[in-house]
């Protein structure tokens, strides 16, 4: 293992300046510290994050909640707010590892997580996504994998988080530089779209500091994942729905799948199929088309696509429940 | 004399003697094992699938800070046949030391072409996994009856593919030794099975007498069949310590694990039954393959070295023709994995059996009723199905409404535990009435020790509490490894024998009649400064039954089968398991709930995966590597068959063996269709439901399946030797 110096940044600023010279953000650890041991990753500085102040706490300004990079996994999923004004994050919180992995993962963490594809997390294979020639999973062992990507590099994003926000229409606020900036999700994982080195869009020394979730009147959201045990896995597919929700019309709806892209998965076509109607399980099924109609599936993951289709039905019958 | 009937302790649930330690951290395991000037020891493993290795040169790594041993796993040059493979080992002053020395060990190897699928690997074209002999190995065929005219005058028949995974052996303590060297005297602490099968293979391998070893293990975490033998990393552990002249400890980690200390047999099954219209069996015939890793060739009962298994499994027909031949593949080696054999047996026979139940229109408890040859079984299965309440639960394959579906199946175990008739154990009666048994036997969990101690306590007539028990240490009288199911049938016997000897002195030395119960006091003592011994031996009468009579259990199993989502959630499993003379009915229960819990990884989860181009295993860890968790959890109903008169017998083994097979039956059931390969993932469910587009076997997995059955009819095939499975 290569050496690493350690230090606790103390501002937002000073943590990406320390960060700069080959460093990584170090919150709750779960995904660095697997990366470390593996070899897959090789910092030179640990920047401590963890004493930054302001960011683990989740409060309201307006219209506006705030939820800090900081904030646990554990708190989150069991913050009374957040249950009745967000439920589908806290429901996405709470999916996530085992009771032990949420006490210390963050937020921030779980948006910037890296892939998981086992090829990636390999310590003895280069994949593309390492700076391999090829996507080995593409002709391997992909049930885990993706059923649409812009690249050649098929993990999918498997942040619970990400998904649960991207139907909140949640803005990640991100140290850059000596400002902040604002991304949607969308945003947040363009690149990892786009690029198959890249986990997501933020820069080595890019600090999430914040999540902002919006207040929609009458709005609600679930989520749902299924993985292959009930408790401590992954989602094989998961699904994110919210809607401002008026007997059983919905409206403003977004649906986002995860698991299935390098980013959470949303399709215009198929959130404006639902708007202001009634939901009935044939309209909920045809929006889930339109979300799949592009999926390509690979050898062994075409199952995602009647999973998700369930899924997305589900998740929204639930929203008129 | 037999077994007392009327008992304070035998038979009924005493809390394992060692809880209070394990519960506290107290107990002491091989990784806890420190002594003064301890090296950490670690492996290097080969990163080709298949290698000749040239040189290793271990300058650099020797010469790295802390470094005090290096050696070669063995002398160059050799070959290397799975990632993972040993090639060097170095011993130093602290863990990390030696995990970055590692990366300085210079290999100078050749890479060959390697092969990780077994339907890659029956290709004509296929690398040689071993370079003199076919990947396929000798068939072993048996073939009795007309089986072509059984099956044409058959009212139904029957033909199915069945599959089932390799599973990685992960007891939670991984594989490990702590080594003492003083002089030519060698003392090891391993984590193990049997501490006196390891120093026999410690001192045949490193060429030093028997007498000049010592082996302990006082506390293990779990080995199910992995852990007999020092393994290679036991002996390099012992070479590095040897050459450091320091104390080294290695423990694997969980990745190496997954790599290099067996595994169970992969299988295909290709099943072909007929019956009569009552479902009475005429014709079986199976044909099958699997990988038991590296090494193929003849079979041997899904230990290591083949991938067959018993067969034809617990049903008979008047004619069968069996055929089954092992693969070789560049993976890690296969070797005794709880019940070896059986539980890949079980899924094929008993999915089978189910499918032709459901052809004829034949209730499956009723056609095993009628199938099954032992008594036993047969009244298990009334019994069970009672308790089960198989008849109410019981319906037509895939009947019940709406999307989530219901579904019961059953299946049954067989086994024979027998016993080591050469175990020994030596009981000591203190002054203070205290009493030590000490017996060579290890507890690798399951409660050994408490079942010393019952047998103590029941025939000396003492509390328990004066009891205690010395396991796991090659200086107390020889017993057996804890392999077969067979530990408390060979211990309890030799305990028993021993309290006897014991006895019949103490009352000799005290003048007193019966010094048992209210005279033992009074009677030890009379003993003063020199103790009683009484050095026991197995003896007739005590557990012969099970060698007499095939062991039988039977498990039922209900799921629900989300038929949207392909998910599976096992409700309940009901074991009706024949038990013998129960000795401590607490700990007995704990190892059919564990049996039960392993079935169940078996069934829907465990898979090594193995990639075809790096030809490394993709899950090595507990992430990827799926095991049943708390949520994973059925109600585990068990129903302990109580048969003092059989005498005691063992049950670790056959626990597991039905699990799995009744959970898939029980999907069949509920879905209406058979997933026929393990684990049964929800891909896989929805792929059998139809509701995966343009999935199902693709056509060129098909035509590899024929094409490799038609190879394995093709090979050469040896007579088999009888095997022993009722």
């Amino acid at each position: 293992m290569n050496a690493f110096s350690y230090v606790t940044a103390q501002t937002p600023e000073s943590a990406v300046q320390l960060v700069r010279t080959n460093g990584r953000f170090l919150a709750g650890g779960m995904d660095l510290l697997g990366e470390i041991k593996e070899g897959i990753a090789a910092p030179a500085t640990l920047v401590n994050v963890k004493s930054l102040p302001g960011i683990a706490a989740i409060q309201a300004s307006g219209q506006v909640w705030s939820v800090g990079a900081n904030v646990t996994l554990t708190a989150l999923a069991a913050h009374p707010e957040i249950v009745r004004s967000f439920p589908g994050l806290a429901e996405a919180a709470a999916e996530v590892g085992s009771p032990q992995i949420r006490n210390v993962a963050t937020v921030g963490g779980n948006l910037a997580q890296h892939s998981r594809c086992w090829y990636y997390r390999h310590r003895d294979v280069k994949c593309r996504k390492k700076g391999g020639t090829t996507c080995l999973a593409r002709g391997g062992e992909n049930k885990y994998h993706s059923l649409f990507t812009g690249n050649m590099c098929i993990s999918p994003c498997v942040s619970n988080l990400a998904v649960a926000l991207a139907s909140l229409d949640a803005r990640i606020v991100v140290q850059r530089g000596a400002k902040s900036e604002t991304l949607t999700i969308a945003q947040l994982y363009a690149d990892a779209w786009r690029s198959p080195p890249a986990h997501n869009s933020l820069r080595a020394d890019d600090l999430i500091l914040r999540v902002e979730l919006p207040v929609v009147a009458a709005r609600r959201s679930t989520y749902l994942q299924l993985g292959e045990k009930a408790d401590f896995d992954w989602a094989l597919v998961s699904c994110a729905a919210s809607a401002s929700v008026n007997g059983t019309s919905l409206s403003q709806v977004r649906i986002v799948l995860g698991a299935v892209a390098p980013t959470p998965w949303q399709v215009d076509a198929a959130n404006a199929s639902l708007e202001g109607k009634p939901l009935t399980p044939a309209l909920a099924d045809a929006a889930a088309d339109l979300l799949l109609r592009e999926a390509r599936p690979f050898s062994t993951n075409g199952y995602k696509v009647p999973l998700a289709k369930v899924l997305v039905r589900r998740a929204l019958l639930k929203l008129v429940a | 004399m037999p077994w007392p009937e009327k008992n304070r302790y035998l038979g009924k649930p005493t809390p394992r003697a060692d809880a209070p330690a394990k519960v506290t951290g107290r107990a002491k395991y091989t990784a806890d094992v420190v002594k003064p000037g301890m090296l950490f020891g670690a492996i290097l493993r080969s990163k080709w699938p298949a290698a000749e290795v040239r040189a290793i040169n271990l300058e650099k790594a020797l010469a790295a800070p802390g470094i005090k041993a290096a050696i070669t796993a063995q002398p160059v040059p050799f070959i290397v046949n799975y990632y993972g493979d040993e090639l060097a080992a170095v011993a130093g002053t602290s863990r990390q030391a030696v995990l970055d020395a590692l990366e300085l060990i210079q290999v100078d190897a050749r890479p060959r072409a390697f092969v990780t699928q077994e339907l890659d690997a029956i290709k004509p074209d296929a690398p040689r996994v071993v370079p003199d002999s076919p990947n396929l190995g000798e068939g072993k065929a048996r073939e009795t009856g007309d089986v072509d005219a059984a099956f044409a005058s058959s009212a139904g028949v029957i033909e199915g593919l069945y599959e089932t995974q390799v599973e990685l052996h992960h007891p939670l303590e991984p594989q490990g030794s702590a080594v003492l060297w003083d002089g030519d005297e060698m003392t090891a602490w391993s984590s193990t099975q049997g501490v006196h099968g390891v120093r026999t293979a410690f001192a045949s391998s490193l060429e030093v007498p028997q007498n000049k070893i010592r082996v302990l293990c006082e506390y293990m975490g779990g080995g199910f069949g992995s852990k007999f033998m020092p393994g290679v990393q036991g002996i390099l552990c012992a070479r590095l310590a040897k050459a450091a002249g320091a104390p080294v400890k290695l423990m694997i980690t969980r990745f190496e694990q997954a790599l290099a200390v067996g595994n169970r047999p992969s299988s295909h099954q290709k099943i072909k039954l007929g019956a009569d219209a009552t479902g009475k069996l005429t014709a079986i015939q199976l044909e099958s393959f699997g990988t038991p890793g590296h090494r193929s060739g003849a079979s041997t009962g899904g230990g290591s070295g083949g991938a067959a298994f018993p067969a034809p499994y617990i049903y008979q027909a008047p004619a069968t023709r069996i055929k089954q031949g092992s693969v070789a593949i560049n993976a890690g080696q296969s070797c005794a994995f709880r019940a070896p054999g059986h539980p890949v047996a079980s899924f094929g026979i008993e999915s089978a059996l189910d499918d032709l139940a459901v052809k004829l229109g034949v209730d499956p408890v009723a056609i095993r009723i009628l199938n099954d040859p032992l008594e036993i079984r047969r009244r298990e299965y009334q019994v069970g199905a009672e308790r089960f309440g198989w008849k109410e639960k019981y319906r037509q394959p895939g009947s019940s409404s709406g999307p989530v579906k219901i579904g019961v199946g059953c299946a049954g175990s067989a086994w024979n535990s027998g016993m080591v008739r050469e175990t020994q154990a030596e009981v000591q009666i203190n002054s203070d009435g205290t009493v030590d048994v000490h017996c060579g036997i290890q507890d690798l969990g399951t409660g050994s020790r408490s079942v010393v101690q019952v047998v103590a306590a029941e025939m000396l007539g003492i509390d328990l509490a004066l009891v205690t028990a010395h396991v796991g240490d090659t200086h107390f009288p020889p017993g057996p490894s804890s392999g077969g199911s067979r530990t408390t049938s060979s211990i309890a016997p030799a305990v028993y024998d021993a309290c006897e000897k014991a006895l019949a002195e103490l009352k000799e030395r005290s003048g007193i009649e019966d010094p048992r119960g209210a005279n033992w006091k009074a009677a030890c003592e009379k003993l003063a400064a020199f103790p009683v011994q009484g050095h026991g031996r197995w003896r007739e009468g005590l557990a012969d039954g099970g060698s007499k009579v095939a062991q039988g259990g039977v498990q039922f199993a209900e799921v629900e089968v989300d038929t949207e989502t392909g998910f599976v959630k096992v409700r309940r499993v009901l074991v009706v398991q024949d038990c013998g003379q129960v000795v401590n009915s607490l700990t007995c229960e704990s190892q059919i709930n564990g049996g039960v819990i392993m079935g169940l990884g078996y069934a829907l989860y465990e898979q090594r995966m193995m990639d075809r181009t790096t030809g490394v295993v993709l899950n090595p860890n507990f992430e990827t590597y799926k095991l049943p968790g708390p949520a994973d959890m059925p109600e585990i109903d068990i129903l302990m068959i109580d048969q003092p008169e059989r005498g005691v017998i063992g049950i670790g083994e056959p626990c597991t063996v039905p699990t799995a097979s009744a959970i898939a039956n029980a999907v069949a059931n509920a879905i209406g269709v058979r997933v026929a390969s393990l684990p049964i993932t929800p891909d896989k469910v929805l792929a059998a439901l139809g509701k995966v587009p343009g999935a199902g076997r693709q056509d060129t997995t098909a035509l590899e399946i024929e094409q490799a059955f038609a190879r394995l009819a093709a090979a050469p095939a040896t007579t088999a030797r009888e095997e022993i499975h009722a």
